[in-house]
């Protein structure tokens, strides 16, 4: 049995066009390619020339 | 295309770039799961499963935010859920990360070229926002009226169709909830809260399903029975109707009657009320008439009493100056005065015409000129005036009639009081009259005015015989 309180919690508010702004700006973008190509430089698997560049 | 991390360069099939050597291996992986991914949301989205493709297109973008390809189908998404704001947030970023040559941009311009249409928009979702405030504050009837005005303007939202079940489901009416889960479900066929509502409002619809069940079967059973090569099936319930000429005109008899009946219940009614509809419009179209020639009626009525009322205030204007004694026949008046003195000469007739003119009118009412022109007729009659006043007073001096002396004395004073003469001869009237009073004050006035003449020395006797003290 559907509870309505319950329910009624899992609604949010929609963003406003008004918002929409703060919204991409506070959006979090870190991808995976990111976070792998980071961890490349740090370990120095990376070829000699990017390794160079990044210390 | 995938592009090595380090360099740039296009990279080819070995794991590590041709350009500068960089091992790209893994970096590949994670772009091939990103466009597994896109191309997933894109097959869901192509059924139109869109949470999933929600699901699987930010799947993708978390593993590769450059995958425009991704984000702008996830924008298209959201824009077809009816999440507009989202939607332009994702192609926004999209474009930003490509300015050019990116279809993100194409979207972004056919929202925003139609400003009234992005209103609209922002309308809806302020008024979706509101009803979900109503409902949290335990206002359901003005969410339900919120909602549907909601769905009228974006018949797509489905957070909104969604919310408007879950009221009517509330509420239990399920026959509403149900035809608006069955449009979420048009729109996005996997929803997970679409489909659980859904699942609820059905077993509401039909819960004696089980217990109706049986007696359908009941109703079907039937004896079997094999008769040499053929399989018998005979209903139980089932009885063989028996006919006969007199029932099958009885059945007819029965049948035009009922075919009569479905006339008179369902043609006849629909017709009248098609008549009544028709009848309706026109009292509607003539009520509609009436109320604009009710409310040209008022506006004209206001009008006219407007009209009155200025007419009133023009007449009143009118009456000021041609009235009676109005600025017109003032002025008339004054004119007929000052001719009459100019013709006639007669400073006595115009004295009383002007006095007259004096009390009736009020001189700061009246023009500039008009002032001028009394106070010119009236200076120019003065002289005269006072001379005639001290040749009367003097006769009835003379006569002894010292009251009318008195009169005629005080006038000249008045008209010229620089006049020596009428002063003194007024002071002597009084003392001849008796008003030895009024005589002594006027020869102190002669005293006083005229020092060291011939008559202020002479009324310093006059004084002095009436006071004793010399």
């Amino acid at each position: 049995m559907i509870n309505f309180e319950e329910e009624l919690k899992k609604f949010h508010p929609s963003l406003e066009v008004e918002e929409a702004e703060d919204a991409i700006y506070n959006q979090d973008l870190t991808d995976m390619a990111e976070l792998v190509v980071k961890m490349i430089m740090r370990s120095g698997r990376g070829n000699a020339q990017g390794l160079d560049e990044e210390q | 295309m995938i592009y090595c991390y380090n360099c740039g360069r296009h990279l080819s099939k070995p794991d590590f770039c041709t350009s500068c050597g960089a091992d790209v291996a893994l970096y590949k992986k994670i772009m091939h799961i990103s466009n597994m991914y896109y191309n997933e949301g894109l097959e869901k989205a192509g059924v139109r499963d869109l949470t999933g493709a929600v699901v699987s297109l930010r799947q993708s973008l978390k593993f590769n935010k450059n995958n425009l390809n991704a984000r702008n189908l996830l924008g298209l998404v959201y824009f077809e859920m009816g999440e507009v704001v989202t939607a332009l947030s994702e192609w926004v970023i999209s474009k930003n990360i490509q300015p050019e040559k990116n279809i993100a941009d194409e979207y972004i311009e056919k929202v925003r070229s139609n400003s009234t249409r992005l209103d609209s928009v922002n309308q809806t979702i302020k008024k979706y926002n509101r009803s979900l405030a109503l409902c949290m504050q335990g206002s359901k009837d003005l969410a339900v009226i919120q909602l549907k005005k909601v769905l009228s303007m974006n018949p797509r939202f489905i957070r909104a169709h969604q919310l408007l079940a879950l009221l009517y489901m509330d509420g239990e009416d399920w026959e509403h909830a149900e035809r608006e889960l069955r449009k979420c479900m048009e729109i996005d066929k996997n929803n997970l809260q679409t489909l659980r509502y859904l699942k609820e409002v059905e077993a509401m619809l039909m819960p004696d399903e089980t217990v109706r069940q049986p007696m359908k079967r009941r109703r079907e059973e039937a004896i079997r029975y094999q008769s040499e090569n053929e399989l018998i099936i005979r209903p139980v319930n089932v009885k063989e109707p028996k006919r006969s000429g007199m029932s099958t005109l009885v059945n007819l008899g029965i049948g035009l009657a009922i075919g009569m009946a479905g006339i008179y219940f369902l043609v006849v009614p629909a017709a009248r009320s098609e008549v009544r509809n028709e009848d309706q419009q026109v009292i509607t179209k003539i009520s509609s008439e009436s109320d604009a020639k009710t409310a040209r009626i008022q506006e004209l009525e206001d009008q006219i009493s407007k009209l009155q009322a200025d007419m009133e205030e023009l007449s009143g204007k009118i009456d000021g100056f041609v009235g009676e004694d109005g600025t017109l026949q003032s002025i008339e008046r004054l004119l007929a005065a000052s001719a009459a003195y100019l013709e006639s000469r007669d400073v006595f007739a115009a004295e009383t015409e002007l006095l007259s003119i004096g009390q009736s009118v009020d001189m700061g009412a009246m023009t500039e000129g008009y002032g001028r022109l009394y106070q010119a007729v009236f200076s120019a009659i003065k002289p005269e005036l006072a001379t005639s006043y001290f040749t009367q007073g003097s006769n009835y001096y003379r006569i002894a009639e010292y009251a009318e002396a008195v009169s005629a004395f005080q006038k000249a004073v008045e008209y010229n009081a620089e006049d020596i003469e009428s002063l003194f001869m007024l002071g002597e009237a009084y003392r001849m009259g008796g008003d030895e009073e009024n005589a002594i004050a006027t020869y102190d006035k002669v005293m006083e005015l005229f020092p060291g003449t011939w008559r202020a020395s002479i009324a310093k006797q006059s004084k002095s015989r009436l006071t004793g003290i010399w």
